[in-house]
Formats: structure tokens, sequence, C-alpha cells
């Protein structure tokens, strides 16, 4: 073969590639910091999250006084106790809380997205490869656990299991199951009648082992995608079940419950005790979803 | 059309039977003791085997469950544990709260977010995308229940604009009779234009915390959905074909309308099982403070009402809406 | 029929580019009143961009960047867009491959058509709804009303592109605009589809401007051929001349496959032996059964290729799967090299597929994505191959070493077919199936890939099942030939007997609708040509008799009732038709 006479698609269009969205990026940020306060958040807050200081009730400081502050922290030079986010009616201080949290929130839900995509794909993998009738048992289970009222069942099963972390990951686990298993088998029912399935086969590969290395790792960034989206939604669950007493259990420095905590004081105009919690999961939700979001598109393309 | 519908039917049949099952063994399976909880830690053992005796939790589980589902057929949920009153009455009293809220939000959130979405799928990329498309992703992943909290600040603590968050209407004034349970309809029914102001006006923010973060995922899937048919080739090829431009549109809109009824389907059922949360923040005692209620309490028999109830509900408008959607794309019935 | 009037439309210095990247260079083209003009070029040649130009359209994130286009003397680029939306379907007509994606899948066809022709008519909706019929009856379909009711998934592709020239002609432009009209339609269909709109366009006195990949088609219908190279015009020459000497290097190496080549010697000794085949499938939600393969028997013998032809639905891709048991077939024997392949245990399959192996339609689905060519290549072999074993595999598929490092992404389609036979031939098969190997790559690259097929088969003395609608490349890769007809072999032979003097009628039809590039052997020209009627029978509800007789030209009585054989005919080809059979012993060549 001297000749090769392959034109390299020459004419064909290319879409000029995006540079990273200013989306993706913020998101990643966002998404990098809960993961790293996740880690490291309750050793490096400046008060001890579940001590009352002696100040109660104490505003933040204002705006004009921030930068003087800071100056003050970083050469070191003496100053008054600082709360940069205020103290609550206990006494605690707001921003060793909000920081401390997510080795609550955010790993609660990355646990929960952690076991049930480990599940969830290996059952839609079974579902797209077993015979109809596992297949089928499989998927009407997963239809009958997305019947439920996501929220109301998360409460109840935390509630009756008993409120811990174990029970609200495995609860979150059991509600976003059926999600992976949702995608997964789609995109394996998409994948196994592909001609590099079908070539594998033709070679005298095992089943087991066309499903392992050919169609599972062709088959997981749609779930990779849902997953960062999916621990943005765990992290509102978590937060909200505690909001409304079914979650974890005071004193536990999480977002939810300080903001439960504060709600009556802010009509009376202490603000900052449930603003900042919020703004904390505001922000990292967002985050999540806006990573997931430029990872979709990147997929896409 | 006909077999498609009942056979939708049949399957939504199937899973609620499934429902009332799981509810009824997995509240069951897990360690909570309802019987402690009702008659206090310190209680007797005796008082202890009265309380599980009137309760019905001495005998076998089978016999419970045979009983609960002919209850349940004959559309009677028992009593609740902890007050002693009929639960189907109390779901009636607290669902239409619910489903009044929920519905406004979700009509207002659906009319204001269509024409942004389309906006957006115009020029994809340009400013106006970017900032709605930014806001949609930012709207759709929100706590709701501290907006509530924060609106109130805002709107009630400061300005003083809206009531106090404490319930469906002002204590002093008198509600209407109840006809449909909806509040606004019922005033208005009953000609109480003073009652239908109140009600409008406590529905004001839990009603605009609610669109807030609902027209998150509305836009985007508008948006998603009129990106894709305006690159589809049959608007290239009505240009080509020389139809005017309003003509093209109304195709365009059509195309990418239709598939949406499916997910809003799924969505506003979503949204119901989603309500305790904007109704703890306001104290609107609906079907989701309710469930709260229940919940903490131990009160099975309310629990297991409320869950059967809102998947019900789900399924039914899930069902109607995909109905309404292979009725008018004659591709999915066949 | 060119004439020496005013042109139709006359294209200077047009220019169109995707995000400053040149989609069209500079392109000139006039069209005379009435005169059917050919254009060709690879696919990504930019035929589709200029189309819609041609329309002052461009899709994505193009733009026309300069030039102008003279619609019957006026600048369509110079208006404003309201004259130009007017011009659009008036005075100018376009229809597109995948016509069945170019309708609004939820308004009825009827009301599309309809729709059209009152944006440029001051008419009403009833007269716009009986134009749309009458415009379906004019272009040969039976019972118009009912089909205008249609939503287009419910209309066939051959169907859903009349509907389009039902939309573009019906204000009688003087101008069509033809992208690709019949790409996947099947050839029988082809054929009918253009003979159809020539006469019509003829009849009309519309000027053509046809794009296609197809030679075969423009050698048929077109007075002019013009060859789009990369966004520029290389060549425009009248037909006749440009296939007897084309100027263009690109325009001859297109040219090239015509030249026939010696096959590599076969022996008859048979090493794969099909006997009765016969696979249904079941339909969803139904107690019936779709009938793929019906009846099916043959032999391949070492070294020898038997070409499997038939339209879309034939079944010849299942005999091909069948034979690789990646489908079951339902009931007959496969002995492949004297063993028995449906009753083989797992381990002796795994060991007999290895020397059964495939190439098939989609060069880059057939590569997992996420794996390199070395690793591909390697997983074939089993074991540890030495870096030597892969160069060698590439180099004997005539790709360079760097290849193995490259993902299949990376490489054109052409590169990615290539290493699909590298890994077919990695392990030292004795039969390859080859189903459809080249349809999804250009011209260019299926010329390649042809040659290499050869080469190999001479090199190796492998044996091929080359499964193809494709009538040309069948013709130059096959010893001999099967014809499928739903599900069943209507006739078998040598390639000359089938390619020369085919005997059943479906295979004359088959091969009478195959376009041959060369304008001297002109279809329209023909007077003798046996032509079905009606439409394919559902391969659910087959007829009880032979399964052509509702089309077939030469249909007997007893052939409705009787299912017919595969018999021996006198010169030793099997033909699925009595007459046929019994009119060449009564006449002997």
């Amino acid at each position: 073969m001297s000749e090769v006479l392959d034109l390299n698609d020459a004419g064909a269009m290319h879409i000029a590639k995006p540079a990273p969205s200013f989306l993706f990026r913020l998101g990643s940020v966002l998404v990098a910091l809960s993961l790293v306060l996740m880690v490291v958040g309750p050793w490096i807050t400046p008060y001890d999250p579940n001590r009352p200081t002696f100040e109660i009730s104490e505003p933040p400081p204002a705006l004009s006084a921030v930068p003087g502050l800071l100056w003050k922290v970083i050469t070191g030079a003496p100053h008054d106790p600082i709360h940069w986010f205020g103290t609550d009616s206990t006494g605690l201080d707001v921003f060793s809380r909000v920081i401390a949290a997510p080795r609550t929130d955010v790993a609660i839900a990355v646990s929960a997205n952690i076991v049930s995509l480990m599940l969830g794909s290996l059952l839609g993998l079974l579902a797209g490869f077993a015979r109809p009738w596992v297949a089928g048992t499989v998927m009407r289970i997963s239809d009958l656990i997305q019947a439920f009222p996501v929220f109301i069942t998360g409460m109840i099963l935390v509630t009756l299991a008993g409120r811990s972390n174990t029970t609200i990951v495995l609860t979150l686990a059991f509600l976003y199951t059926p999600i992976y298993v949702r995608l997964t088998r789609a995109e394996v029912l998409s994948q196994r009648h592909r001609g590099f399935v079908d070539a594998a086969r033709v070679l005298g590969k095992a089943e087991s082992f066309i499903a392992l290395r050919h169609v599972l790792p062709n088959a997981m960034a749609p779930s990779l995608i849902q997953a960062s989206v999916t621990i943005g939604f765990a992290i509102l669950m978590t937060a909200g079940l505690s909001f409304v007493g079914a979650g974890v259990r005071p004193p536990t420095p999480e977002w939810g419950l300080m903001i439960a905590a504060s709600a009556n004081e802010l009509i009376q105009g202490e603000w900052w005790s449930s603003l900042f919690p919020g703004l904390a999961i505001s922000l990292t939700v967002f985050g999540y979803a806006a990573f997931g979001n430029g990872l979709e598109r990147k997929y896409a393309q | 059309m006909l077999n498609f519908i009942a056979r939708r039917l049949l399957v939504a049949m199937f899973q609620l039977v499934g429902l009332v099952l799981v509810v009824f063994f997995a509240i069951r399976l897990l360690p909570a003791d309802p019987v402690a909880r009702l008659v206090g830690m310190n209680a007797t053992p005796e008082a202890y085997r009265i309380s599980q005796q009137a309760l019905g939790l001495d005998r076998p589980v089978l016999e419970q469950l045979g009983n609960y589902i002919v209850g349940v057929a004959k559309g009677d949920f028992g009593r609740s544990w902890v007050s002693g009153a009929p639960v189907t009455e109390d779901i009636r009293n607290v669902l239409p709260i619910t489903i009044e809220l929920i519905t406004i939000s979700f009509i207002l959130a659906f009319l204001i977010s269509v024409p942004l979405g389309m906006l957006c799928a115009l020029r994809p990329g340009g400013v106006a995308d970017t900032a709605t498309f930014t806001y949609s992703l930012f709207a759709g992943s929100q706590p709701e229940f501290w907006w509530g909290l924060l609106f109130i600040y805002i709107f009630f603590a400061i300005l003083g604009w809206a009531p106090p968050p404490l319930g469906r209407l002002d204590p002093m004034s008198t509600p209407p009779a109840s006809v449909t349970g909806f509040i606004t309809v019922d005033s208005l029914l009953a000609g109480n234009m003073t009652a239908f102001r109140d009600g409008v006006h406590h529905l004001m923010l839990p009603v605009a915390t609610k669109v807030f973060v609902l027209s998150g995922p509305i836009i985007k899937m508008v948006r998603q959905n009129m990106v894709r048919v305006l690159g589809a080739d049959y608007v290239l090829y009505a240009h080509a074909s020389g139809l005017p431009p309003w003509r093209v549109a109304l195709i365009a809109l059509k195309n990418a309308l239709v598939p949406a009824l499916t997910l809003l389907g799924v969505l506003y059922g979503y949204i119901l099982g989603g309500a305790v949360l904007i109704e703890t923040v306001f104290s609107l005692g609906g079907i989701g403070q309710y469930a709260v209620r229940s919940v903490l309490a131990f009160d099975y028999p309310a629990i297991q009402a409320v869950v059967l109830v809102i998947a019900a509900i789900s399924l039914f408008v899930y069902l109607a809406l995909d109905v309404i959607h292979a009725w008018i794309d004659p591709r999915l019935a066949s | 029929m060119p004439s020496d009037a005013a042109p139709v439309l006359d294209v200077r210095g047009l220019n169109v580019d995707y995000g400053g990247r040149a989609a069209i260079e500079d392109f000139k083209l006039t069209i005379a009143p009435g005169e059917i003009v050919g254009l060709t070029g690879d696919s990504g040649s930019g035929k589709s961009t200029l189309a819609l130009a041609l329309l002052g359209l461009t899709r994505g994130p193009g733009r026309i960047s300069g030039g102008s286009v003279l619609l019957q003397g006026v600048d369509l680029l110079a208006l404003d867009e309201a004259s130009r939306r007017e011009r659009r379907g008036r005075d100018i007509g376009l229809i597109v491959q995948n016509p069945r994606g170019a309708l609004s899948p939820l308004h009825r066809v009827g009301q599309q058509i309809g729709a059209v022709y009152r944006s440029h008519q001051a008419v009403s909706g009833t007269q716009a709804a009986s134009h749309a019929i009458d415009m379906l009856r004019s272009l040969g379909l039976n019972d118009p009303e009912r089909r205008a009711q249609a939503y287009p998934h419910e209309i066939s592709g051959g169907m859903a592109q009349r509907v389009l020239i039902a939309m573009a002609l019906g204000s009688g432009p003087r101008l069509l605009v033809a992208d690709e009209p019949t790409s996947g339609l099947d050839v029988t269909i082809q054929a009918q589809f253009l003979d159809e709109m020539w006469r019509t366009v003829r009849k009309a006195g519309s000027a053509v401007l046809l794009m296609t990949q197809d030679l075969g088609i423009i050698a048929n219908y077109c007075d002019r051929v013009v060859v789009l190279q990369n966004g520029r015009q290389v060549e425009d020459a009248p037909t006749q001349s440009f296939y007897a000497a084309p100027r263009d290097s690109y325009s001859r190496s297109i040219l090239a496959l015509r030249k026939e080549d010696a096959l590599a010697d076969a022996t008859p000794a048979p090493l794969l032996a099909i006997k009765d085949m016969r696979k249904t499938f079941p339909l969803r939600g139904s107690e019936k059964r779709v009938q793929a393969v019906d009846d099916v028997s043959f032999t391949i013998g070492h070294g020898e290729t038997l070409g499997l032809v038939g339209e879309s639905g034939s079944g010849k891709t299942t005999v091909g799967r069948c034979i690789l048991r990646l489908v079951e077939p339902d009931t007959g024997e496969i002995s492949f090299g004297g063993a028995d392949v449906t009753r083989a245990s797992p381990v002796a399959l795994r060991a007999l597929r290895r020397k059964l192996q495939v190439v098939f339609q989609d060069p880059f689905d057939s590569l997992d994505p996420r794996w390199t060519v070395a690793d591909i290549l390697a997983e074939a072999i089993d074991g540890k191959p030495g870096k030597a074993r892969i160069t060698e595999l590439l180099r004997l598929v005539g790709l360079g070493p760097d290849v193995a490092r490259a993902k299949p992404r990376a490489l054109s389609a052409g590169s990615q077919q290539r290493v699909n036979i590298a890994r077919a031939i990695a392990v030292e098969p004795e039969l390859i199936v080859l189903d459809e190997p080249t349809s999804a790559l250009t011209p260019l690259a299926r010329i390649a890939i042809i040659r290499l097929l050869r080469d190999i088969q001479a090199r190796l003395g492998v044996s091929y099942l080359f499964i193809s609608h494709d009538l040309n490349t069948v013709e130059h890769m096959s010893h001999r030939v099967a014809v499928m007809y739903l599900g069943q072999i209507v006739e078998i032979g040598t390639r000359e007997q089938i390619f020369r003097s085919p005997l059943h009628p479906y295979s004359k039809a088959l091969l009478g609708a195959h376009l041959v590039a060369d304008p001297s052997r002109r279809r329209v020209d023909r007077t003798d040509l046996q032509t079905l009627s009606g439409e394919i029978p559902s391969p659910i509800d087959l007829p009880r008799g032979c399964y052509l007789a509702s089309r077939c030209p030469v249909a007997q009585p007893s052939c409705r009732e009787q299912p017919q054989p595969l018999l021996p005919a006198p010169d030793g080809r099997f033909v699925r038709c009595t007459p046929a059979i019994a009119s060449l012993k009564q006449s002997p060549h």
C-alpha cells in the first residue's frame, strides 16, 4: 500500500472550542473550596465552633472596619477578639461554625453520592446486560423508589432510623441510587450494541470482560456529570432536613441547623447569624451546579 | 391512544399498590418505637402494653396490613395516634393549602420562564443568554427556606410590605366557607373581597420564593429545547421555503414546548413533595407541615397517608401531562 | 439541454466563512434555463453550505462574506430580508438530504406543503390544502388525500423526499437546488425518485442544481458537472467530456475505480457452508415476528469473496451476524472448516470465532473511543504482543507506526477503517465478514479500502463475505454474488452471471436501478428497463406465494399462490423464479 488516498476530512466544519467559561471556572473554585473545607474546616476555625464566647448576639464588624482589622491580624498587632460573621444569641462564633460545617454538609452529600453512584452504576450495568426479568425487576424497583416524594421520604427514613450522619448518608444514597441506575442503564443500552462491543465478542471475549472493560467505562460520563449536580441537591436536602428538625442533631455545626436556630432572631434584626450560613449553602450548591453544567457542555462537544 | 392511557393507568395503579406495601413495611422495619414515644420514657410496662393494644400494634403484622389495606381502599386512612382525629379529615383540610400554593407558583413561574428561556435561545452565547442562563443555574440551586427567611426579613421586618409569616390568613379576618379548600377561590365564591385580599397578601412572599427557585429549572429546560429546535433542520428548511418569520416561530414554539410537558409533570410532583420547607418558614399549615408534625411524633397512620396522597397526586399529574403530550405529539402514542 | 438564454442563476465570487474559516471561496457558477447541473465533491467539501448560501442562508455561526447570487438577474444577497424571503420557495426551491428531518414532526405533511404555498400565493387555506393534494398526486403518489394527513414519522424516506419536492416546486420556481436528495434511499427507490424528478423538471422547464457524491447519478441525469473541493470549484465541464477525460487530478482520482482489476484466485472447496438458515425477531408489544432471514443457503470457498447484495431490510446484515453468532439463528446449519458452528461448545466457539472476523460499517463506532490503537490491536492478539507485531499489522493496512499511540477520534474515517481491518486480520482469520465496510466513507477513501481489502486477500488468502448495497463495490470485490430480497436469496451465481445477465426479475430491476458512472449508458435513455411497481411488502405480513409477485412485471397467477424454490439454472447459478428458469431453458444463450 504505497498510496494512501485518504483525505483527512479537510473540509469538515470545526466550530472553535470556546475557552472554559467563567461559570465553569467559578464552579470549579467553589467545589474545590468546599472539598478543602470538608477536610480541614474544623481544624482551622479561629474559635471552637461548639463553645460559646462571652459576646452574645454581637454583629459582624462594619465593612469599613474590615480592612483595618485585617491589617491587624496580618501584622499580628494586638486587637480585641474579632467575630468576622458576628456571634449568635448563645454566643457561638458564626464564622467558625460556617467553615466547620462542610465536615457535615459536604461530607454527607459526597459520601451519599459515592455510595449511590457505585451502587447505581453496577445495578444499571446489570439492568442493561442481564436477562429481561432481572433487568425488569431492577427497573421496577427504581421506578417505585422514584415515585416516593423525595424530601418527605427522607424525613421519615432519617427520623425513624435515628437521626445521625450515617442514617442521612444511607437515606440519601437510597433515594439517589435510581437516578444513577437509570442513567447508566440508558447509556449501557446504547453502548452494548456499538461496533466495538460486537467486535470484542467476535474476538471471543467473555461478556463480563466486555461489560466491565468496554461498556461501563464508556457509560460512566453522564453519571459523573449528574453526580456534581446531585451532590449540590444532597447538600440542600441535608440542610433542609436539619432545618425542619429531621436531620443532624444540634449543636453540630451545620448550615441548616444554624439557620433554623436563628430564624426567630432574624425578625428582630439579628440578620448575621442566619445570613452567612445561608450564603454558604447558596454559593456551594451553585458551585456544584455550575461545575456540573460546565462538565456537561464539555462532554457534549 | 385509549390503549396508551389504559396502559399508563395500569402501571400507575401497580406503583401505588407497591407504595402502600413499601411504606407500610418500611416504617415498621426501621428501629423506631412509636409506643415508647407516645407513652413516654418512664411509663410502666402496663401502660406500655395498654397503649400498644390501643394502637393495634400487638396484632400480627399481616393482620395490621389487611386492616390497613381495606381501610385505604375505602378512602379511610385510620385515626391519628397523636390527636385521635381521622387522618382523611386532616388531609382534606391541609392538602388544598399546599395545592393552592404550588399551583399558583407553578403557573407564574412558567409564564415568567418561557419568554426568558426563549430570549436565551435566540442568540445562544450572547449577553442576554449568559445573564439569564447564569440566573437560572443560580435560582435552580438555592435553599428556598433561607430565601423565604430573607424575604421575610426584607419585606416584613424592614419594609413592612408583607404580613407576618404566621399562616394563610390574618388571625383577625374571618375565613370564607370552605368549598374547594383554596382560600383565594373560596373567598371569591363567597364574594368576600377582604378575605381574598388578605389571602393573596399572605401568599405573596411564599409564592415569590417558590417562583424564584422554580424559574431556574424551567428556564433551563425551555432554553435547551428552544436551542435544539432553532438548530433543527426543519426550522432552517422553513426559512429556505420562504415561510414568514411568524410562522417559523410558531412551528419552533410548538416543537419546543410540547416535549417540555412531561418534564413539567415530573417537576410538579417534585415540588409538591418539597413544599415542606416553604410551609415551615411561613407557617402555612399545609400537608408539608402536617408531614413534619407526623414524622416527628411517629404518627404512623398520618405518615402513611401523607406519602400515599402526595405520591398519588404526583403520579396523576405526571400521567395527565404525559397523555396530553402524547395527544399532541403523535410519535409517542404509536 | 443548455441554451443561450439569460441564465437562471449566475453566482459570482461567492464566499462563506465559519468563524473566519473559509467554507466556500470565490465560487462562480451559471445555470441556463432548463439545464441540469451536477455538483460533486466529498462530504465536507462545502456542498450543503453552498446550497443554503444560494438562498442567502447559512447554518450556525456561518456568514456569507462576499459575492453575488443573481437569480433571474436580481442579486439575492443585495435584497433586504423580506424580499429575499419572498423569492425563496417561489423563484428558487430547495430539497435536502434527510428529508424527514426537514419536516416539522408535529405538523401533518399536507399542512406543511400548504403553508409554503400560502406564503407565496394569495390563496385560502382550503385552496392551499387541495393544491398540496394535487402536488402529491402529480408526483405519482396513490391516495394523496390520505398521505396529506400523515405525520412525517409515518412516511418512508422516499415519500418524505416527494413531500419536499411538492413544497419546493409548489410555486413553480425556475431553479431547484437538490442537496444529496437520495442519500439514505434504497437504489430501486432512488432510481424511481430521480426518474420522477427528471420528468417533472424537464416538463416544467425548471433548471436543477443537483448536488451528490454519487458519480453514477451525475452521469445519468446531468448535462454538466461541477466539482467542488474544499470550497473551491476545481472543474466545470459538460458531462460527456468530464467522464471521458477529467482535467483535474482530484476528479481523475474519484473516477479511478472504474478501471477493472483481476481478482485473486479462489479454490472452490467450501470453507463455510450455510444450510437452510432462518431467523425471525419478535415484534415489541405484539405476538407477531419480523422475518429477517428465510431459508438461506450458500457456500464460500477458500480465498473466495461472496458478495451479498440487497436493499435495506433484505436481511443481508442479519445473515452476517448469524454466521458470527452475534445473533442466534432459529434453525439451520453453519459449518465452518468442517466444524459445526451452531452446535459448538462455548469453548470451541470461542476458538472458532477467532478464525471468523468482522469489519463493520461505521469505522468510528467499531473502535473503543477510550483505547489507543495499540491497545485495540493488542486486545485482538491474546497475550502481550510485541511492538513489532503492532507495527507489522499497521504496515499491512497502510498505516504508519506512529498511529499506534493515537486514539480513534484523532484518525480520519478511512484510517479508522484501516485499524478495524488490522484488528480483524490480527488473529489470522480464514473468513472476514465485511458488513458494508465502505458505506460510511468518502469516494476516495472507499476506493482505497477496496484496494486494501483485495490486496490483503491476495496476500493472506482470506475469504470474504462482502455485504453491501453498493453494486459498484460488490462488482469490484466479488467472485460470486448473491442477491437478497425480504430475507431470501433470489439469485446466486458468478459475478459475470449476475452483473451481465441477471435472471430473476428482482435482480434485473436492482441492476436496472444501478446508476453506472458512464454517461453513454444513461438510465433515462434505456427503453428495455424492467422496473418494479408498488411498495415492498412488510416483513411482518409476508405474502403466501412469491414475495415479489405483487411488484413483479412478469408474475403469473400461480406465483401469488406458490412460494418459489431456489432452483439450479442450466448455467450453474441458482434462481428463485420458476418462470425465469423456464425461459432460460427455452432460449439458451
